[in-house]
């Protein structure tokens, strides 16, 4: 599969509405997240890494205004995210118009159904009619991007958690990889909504004090939102185009947990084969992951199992690979995490440069043998990265990256 | 047909009862199971429930018993399907198992009761929220089937069903997997009643798909998965073979972002080539005039002058997210019968160069039939079936 290109990425995320302010924010080891805003929460955690402020996209201009008006969030975050990457990859109209969608997303305009349903109930304003949900179909978010950009290719929009957007990479490399398309536009997006912050509290699932992957004290998750882009391509044909060559990917895998609802496996066995099963399309060997870009969202359950996991792949060497979770920094993104860490390791491919795990105050002992990268980062050229998302219900996808060249 | 994949097992679970008897039964005598609710609120108009739907009847492990009903529909439909090929669940070579779920809506009815008490009590109800996520639905039938292979959940509005069938279809196709189970489901709520009514007229008697008199679609609820394999494989262990399903990936066309598509004519570019020599067509029309319209303009166009005999199950089911399922699910008994059951509700076709089947089913040997997967949100997601 190395014959699959990434020549473009954009971001919105809590640390700025582009790539370059991702990236900055990054090694700088500046923390996105901050007092939950956008709506009131009467629960145990008030914390979240919002999206500062959002300029529409350019590309909303040629939507008809009465669309732009019902755009949720995750729509208007994915429209900035796309026209970044588009941007950068330099297509025209004539290649957008056969490229492949492949949007990974979890909620959709729920926040926005939320607010009507709320204002409906209460009888504040019977205007909003129940009608008003029809934004909430998370395949809303494709449909933009392919009216907004003129893109005609097949579409596809993922929901497994976590892994949604991961899902979307790895489908829209498979999709180029096997000659179907030359071009995709893989995109992770997702707003905060009353539902996901209140269910993740209810499980006592968030950190009340911020996230701290891989910390011994850690105690949860915190929740981000954001857009990620990835435009993937022929190889051969971004070359021929002249056009810079972030990164390419290597090779992906799927499997699922068949274990529990919402728990991890506790052994990492459905994660694990997604690693392995990720290496092995590549045709890598585990010696030569030099860099990954953990699920690390700080649940005691899940840094458990991934390092169980990373242990098992890669033995003692893994005290000589840098690991680092970016969710720190930007948050547990959800359904656009998967490319949110995915545009963060393509940047570390093309960039050298290597995220740290911001929040980390004391290492868990039980793990010293990690490399968990301090802040501010390090410097250090990399060839061949790996990222792993592992969604509620046992849903794991790993992508395996490499340098560009 | 390179790479043609075979569906060796059909789930059903529609308004016609559980199981494919009860739905081809009806498809092919012409029936609606559009009628007055029972579980839902829905005063004047009519719906296609799902009766006799129990959890205790479908679920075996303890987590399961906290399942929803979007998840129930789909969980009911894949052991119908495991069953109709001929397995069972703790046959399945797990890591080489396939799960694909397409559902417009997920879970809408606990969704509601959870920002019910969320505002109220400010707090949410832990127990219900794992139901909440898009993917429940999924979780629970890897679950229930130990099934741990590569897995997704996709949603594209009306065509959700057409689109993991696709993903299961690829599956297959390309080696990712030996077997996959593929298909939609989803539920019927008040809300859903009642937004529909709100968006559109719904029809006030059976709905008329390509009708000239067709007056909006009425509501439904369901679930189809198919079981796909390898022709290879499916001819290695004996199995039946409905039909085979070619790989297509679909097309976005023209449209606003929650109308129908805008021209006929784009729609019939991506529908012309799957139409050469096809024998039937399976349409999404609902009795929703202007869909049916632009949808008969562009069977119409795509079939260029040939009159090929065209059958929409909306009718009798019921218009919902994973309806196209049970659209595929349809055409796979067509190819396996060589019947092409009537569209129940339709009497009189909007357009004479539309072949519609009307009140009695034809017979034909069908070498192919298409699924045109027409969604709003300017998706056109067709599948094609072939004879073994």
């Amino acid at each position: 599969m190395g014959h699959v290109a990434v020549t473009g990425i954009g971001a919105v995320t809590a640390l700025g509405g582009d790539v370059g302010a991702l990236a900055a924010g990054l090694v700088e080891g500046r923390c996105g997240i901050g007092p939950l805003t956008r709506f009131a929460h009467a629960g145990r955690c008030r914390l979240a890494a919002e999206v500062p402020e959002l300029a529409p996209a350019a590309a909303t201009a040629v939507l008809p205004p009465a669309t732009v008006r019902r755009l949720s969030r995750p729509d208007h975050l994915a429209l900035a995210a796309a026209e970044q990457a588009l941007r950068q990859a330099g297509l025209d109209p004539v290649l957008r118009e056969r490229a492949g969608i492949f949007v990974g997303a979890t909620v959709g305009g729920m926040a926005e159904s939320e607010d009507a349903y709320r204002r409906r109930r209460s009888g504040e304003d019977r205007r909003w009619r129940l009608s008003r949900l029809l934004g909430t179909p998370l395949s809303t978010s494709a449909a933009a991007i392919a009216q907004a950009f003129g893109m005609h290719g097949p579409r596809a929009t993922y929901s497994t958690a976590c892994s949604s957007s991961a899902l979307a990479i790895a489908e829209a490399a498979t999709a180029i990889a096997s000659g179907r398309i030359e071009t995709a536009l893989a995109v992770g997006t997702d707003a905060l909504c009353r539902i996901t912050y209140a269910g993740f509290d209810a499980l006592q699932a968030l950190d009340p004090q911020g996230c701290r992957p891989f910390d011994r004290d850690r105690g949860g998750l915190s929740l981000g939102e954001g857009a990620a882009a990835l435009v993937l391509e022929d190889a051969a044909r971004a070359r021929a185009r002249g056009v810079r060559v972030l990164a390419r990917v290597l090779g992906h895998a799927t499997t699922s947990d068949a274990h529990h609802v919402t728990a991890p496996d506790p052994e990492g066995r459905g994660a694990l084969a997604a690693v392995r099963g990720a290496l092995a399309a590549a045709g890598v060997p585990s010696e030569a992951v030099d860099y990954v870009n953990a699920h690390g969202t700080g649940t005691r359950q899940n840094d458990d199992a991934e390092v169980r996991v990373l242990r098992a792949v890669f033995g003692r060497r893994l005290a000589r690979i840098p690991v680092s979770s970016t969710k720190a920094q930007v948050g547990h993104c959800l359904g656009a995490a998967g490319a949110v860490e995915a545009v963060v390791t393509v940047l570390a491919l093309d960039t050298s440069l290597l995220p740290p795990t911001a929040t980390l105050l004391t290492p868990d002992p039980a793990w010293s043998d990690l490399d968990l990268v301090p802040t501010p980062g390090r410097r250090a050229p990399i060839a061949v990265a790996l990222t792993s998302s592992y969604g509620f219900g046992g849903h794991n996808v790993t992508l395996i990256l490499g340098r560009g060249e | 047909m390179k790479h043609a994949v075979a569906v060796t097992g059909v789930g059903v679970v529609s308004g016609f009862g559980l199981g494919v008897q009860p739905f081809w039964d009806g498809l092919v005598a012409g029936r609606t199971a559009c009628r007055p609710a029972r579980r839902v609120e829905a005063p004047g108009c009519l719906v296609a429930e799902v009766d006799h739907l129990e959890a205790r009847d479908v679920v075996r492990s303890p987590q399961g018993r906290r399942i929803d009903r979007t998840s129930l529909l789909a969980l009911a439909a894949a052991h119908l399907a495991l069953a109709d090929a001929g397995l069972a669940a703790d046959e399945l070579d797990a890591p080489r198992t396939a799960l694909a779920l397409g559902s417009a809506f997920g879970n809408v009815q606990e969704t509601e009761m959870f920002l019910d008490r969320l505002l109220e009590r400010g707090m949410g109800n832990p127990l219900v929220f794992p139901n909440l996520v898009m993917n429940a639905a999924l979780s629970y039938a890897a679950i229930e089937l130990g099934v741990t292979g590569p897995t997704a959940m996709v949603t594209e509005q009306e065509a959700s069903g057409e689109a993991a069938i696709a993903w299961g279809v690829r599956q297959i196709a390309d080696g990712a997997a030996a077997l996959c189970l593929a298909g939609g489901s989803d539920e019927l709520t008040s809300s859903i009643v009642e937004l529909r009514r709100e968006t559109w007229t719904a029809s006030a008697g059976p709905p008329r798909p390509f009708d000239v008199a067709a007056d909006g679609p009425c509501v439904g609820e369901g679930a189809a998965l198919l079981v796909l394999e390898a022709p290879e494989a499916a001819l290695a262990r004996g199995a039946r073979v409905y039909a085979l399903i070619v790989p297509h990936d679909g097309a976005s066309v023209a449209s606003s972002l929650h109308g129908w598509p805008r021209d006929g004519g784009e729609v019939a570019r991506v529908l012309t080539p799957l139409l050469a020599g096809a024998d039937a067509i399976v349409a999404a029309a609902s009795g929703a005039p202007a869909l049916d319209a632009l949808e008969a303009e562009a069977i119409a166009l795509g079939c260029n002058g040939r009159h090929v005999p065209v059958t929409a199950p909306r009718g009798a089911i019921g218009d919902f997210g994973a309806a196209g399922a049970l659209a595929v699910a349809a055409a796979a008994l067509a190819v396996r019968d060589g019947i092409v059951p009537p569209t129940a509700g339709c009497r009189q076709p909007m357009r004479r160069d539309l072949d519609v089947v009307v009140g009695v089913p034809r017979h034909a040997r069908l070498r192919a039939v298409v699924v045109d997967g027409l969604a709003r949100g300017g998706m056109c997601r067709p599948l094609r079936l072939e004879a073994a």
